[in-house]
């Protein structure tokens, strides 16, 4: 099974002079239990796109195909709640949610909101704290007083808490310092393959998407550019460098190589590789 | 919320929208003193032509004008009624399920509903044709003669064109956050009381905890350009009375004269 976008349109304040399309007529097809990567530059749709996908947006023309849902333009849909529940979307600054008098009781109201029981729904979120890397003695802190970057592990353990299939992260990254980001995208590839989770990560960082992601999906003026496996994109990065993306350091590395001199075939793709690739050369001259 | 169009800025260019904020608002408060004169319905006869005549003038059409009272609508009829009921003098007009309607009270009470209109009408030509910060920058120089008596003109203009510039903000806000919550599964619809209560504290806090937060930033970049609160400043604006202006002012002082004289004769 995977998701499925088609012919989806979303027109925001349609039938008025602000009338604007975000999305037209959108053709897609995301892989379950792969990471997959949205890019695009600001504006373009990503932020519209991913909301769909928990049905906050439900689409002014198209269906879309969840988590074996059917979600079509023009009828009310069943079962929104319990998607919301399966495919877990966190926002943009995520840390702006956050409003319990403990961060347990705030990572918990996401599960307890689905039905689930107190007891279960404070175990749910112990995990979800060990996942994001917060020890106990912050259970009982108030989440409104820890740090930017801890804040932002407690609303992602919030959605994390309600168990869902499918992780929609919407640039989960953005403002945090190196080592967090780091370790977050970490825990994202964790969940991805040992949890088996989806994992759909909205980014302007072509180093996470390279390292960390399986598929790419790039959004242009509301129009899907290109949807590829990562190693696909960045083979040959004129493709890239023609939607003005700036491929990640090590394919650069790759290139100027090869414009100094070097043959390096475009199927090397990481460090590693092209390390090898080097010494090889290298020494075939020497 | 496209739809509601009471006291909001319409973005023309007209004779009206180039004239002085401060003389606007003057010629508005004197129009609204006129209305409670009781000057019977040739003095409102007189009023509505003019301000008709500046409405027309302003480029609105009576289309805008009509939406912006449609809020009000309502309270008006339900002040009519209260009023016909109520009120018990003069002579009976007619009788309708044993309640008596009084010639008298619905004189009155159609007297209250026009002046409702007539004051909606007359604050929509100045809010409608004078921008939001305009607007401000008017109230306070206006209020510049108080300050001898403490008012603190700059503070309320720089209160109200703060307060003003972020409404479109929260609103934003308010509809993230509420996303962010109905991905956790919030139901802002349904729900028992005290799910909805929690809904609603799920809203309201992230909200007070992002309004504070923008306040100190704001604060901290006004203080970082160098704004201290009852410094004499200097203005990017300056606002400039023309004859036009003057002649604004003196039309409207006119008209309340000639509402005075007109109740008097009655």
């Amino acid at each position: 099974m995977s998701i499925t976008f088609e012919n989806v349109s979303y027109i925001y304040s349609e039938g008025t002079p602000f009338r604007y399309e975000a999305l037209s007529e959108i053709n897609l097809e995301i892989e379950e239990g792969k990471m997959t990567a949205v890019i695009g530059e600001t504006g373009s749709g990503k932020s519209t796109l991913v909301q769909h996908l928990n049905a906050l947006l439900l689409p002014t023309k198209g269906t879309v195909h969840i988590l074996g849902r059917t979600i079509e333009a023009g009828t009310q849909p069943k079962g929104l709640k319990s998607l919301r529940g399966d495919a877990g979307l966190v926002f943009q600054f995520p840390e702006y949610q956050l409003f319990e008098e403990t961060v347990i009781k705030d990572i918990a109201f996401g599960p307890k909101n689905f039905g689930i029981s107190e007891e279960e729904a404070l175990k749910r979120a112990r995990n979800a704290m060990k996942l994001v890397g917060l020890d106990e003695q912050y259970e009982e802190r108030s989440p409104l007083e820890l740090s930017g970057g801890q804040k932002r592990r407690v609303a992602i353990a919030g959605i994390l808490a309600m168990d869902p299939k499918v992780l929609v992260l919407d640039e989960p990254t953005a403002g945090l310092d190196p080592m967090s980001t780091v370790r977050m995208m970490e825990l994202f590839r964790k969940l991805n393959k040992e949890h088996g989770k989806t994992v759909l990560i909205v980014t302007h960082d072509m180093e996470q998407v390279f390292r960390y992601c399986d598929n790419v999906i790039v959004v242009e003026h509301g129009r899907i550019r290109t949807q590829s496996s990562v190693s696909e994109f960045f083979r040959d990065s004129s493709v890239c460098r023609g939607m003005n993306i700036l491929p990640p350091a090590m394919i650069r590395m790759r290139d100027l190589l090869n414009e100094n001199g070097f043959d390096i075939a475009d199927t090397v793709m990481d460090t590693e590789a092209l390390v090898n690739a080097v010494e090889r050369q290298v020494k075939r001259h020497g | 919320m496209g739809e509601f169009t009471l006291g909001r800025y319409m973005p023309l260019d007209s004779p009206i929208h180039r004239m002085d904020p401060r003389a606007k608002i003057m010629a508005m408060l004197l129009c609204l003193i006129a209305i409670f004169i009781p000057a019977g319905w040739i003095g409102y006869g007189v009023m509505f032509v003019v301000i008709s005549g500046v409405i027309l003038r302003a480029g609105l059409s009576f289309r805008f004008v009509w939406k912006s009272m449609k809020p009000m609508m309502i309270m008006m009829i339900f002040l009519f009624i209260m009023n016909c009921v109520v009120l018990r003098t003069g002579d009976v007009l007619f009788t309708v399920f044993g309640i008596s309607i009084y010639k008298e009270a619905v004189l009155q009470t159609l007297y209250i509903v026009v002046r409702l209109l007539l004051m909606v009408m007359i604050t929509t030509c100045l809010t409608a044709t004078t921008k939001p910060l305009d607007m401000t920058l008017g109230i306070e120089d206006l209020l510049k003669p108080f300050e001898r008596i403490h008012v603190p003109a700059h503070e309320i203009a720089m209160l109200i064109s703060i307060a003003l510039r972020f409404i479109p903000d929260l609103i934003e806000e308010t509809q993230r956050i509420m996303k962010a919550q109905e991905s956790r599964g919030v139901d802002l619809k349904e729900g028992s009381l005290k799910e909805k209560i929690m809904a609603i504290l799920s809203l309201i806090v992230p909200l007070f905890v992002s309004a504070f937060q923008r306040a100190e930033d704001l604060a901290n970049a006004m203080e970082a350009r160098g704004y201290a609160p009852g410094e004499p400043r200097t203005r990017y604006k300056v606002l400039k009375m023309t004859t036009a202006d003057w002649l604004l002012i003196g039309c409207a002082a006119l008209l309340l004269a000639a509402m005075i004289v007109l109740a008097r004769m009655a």
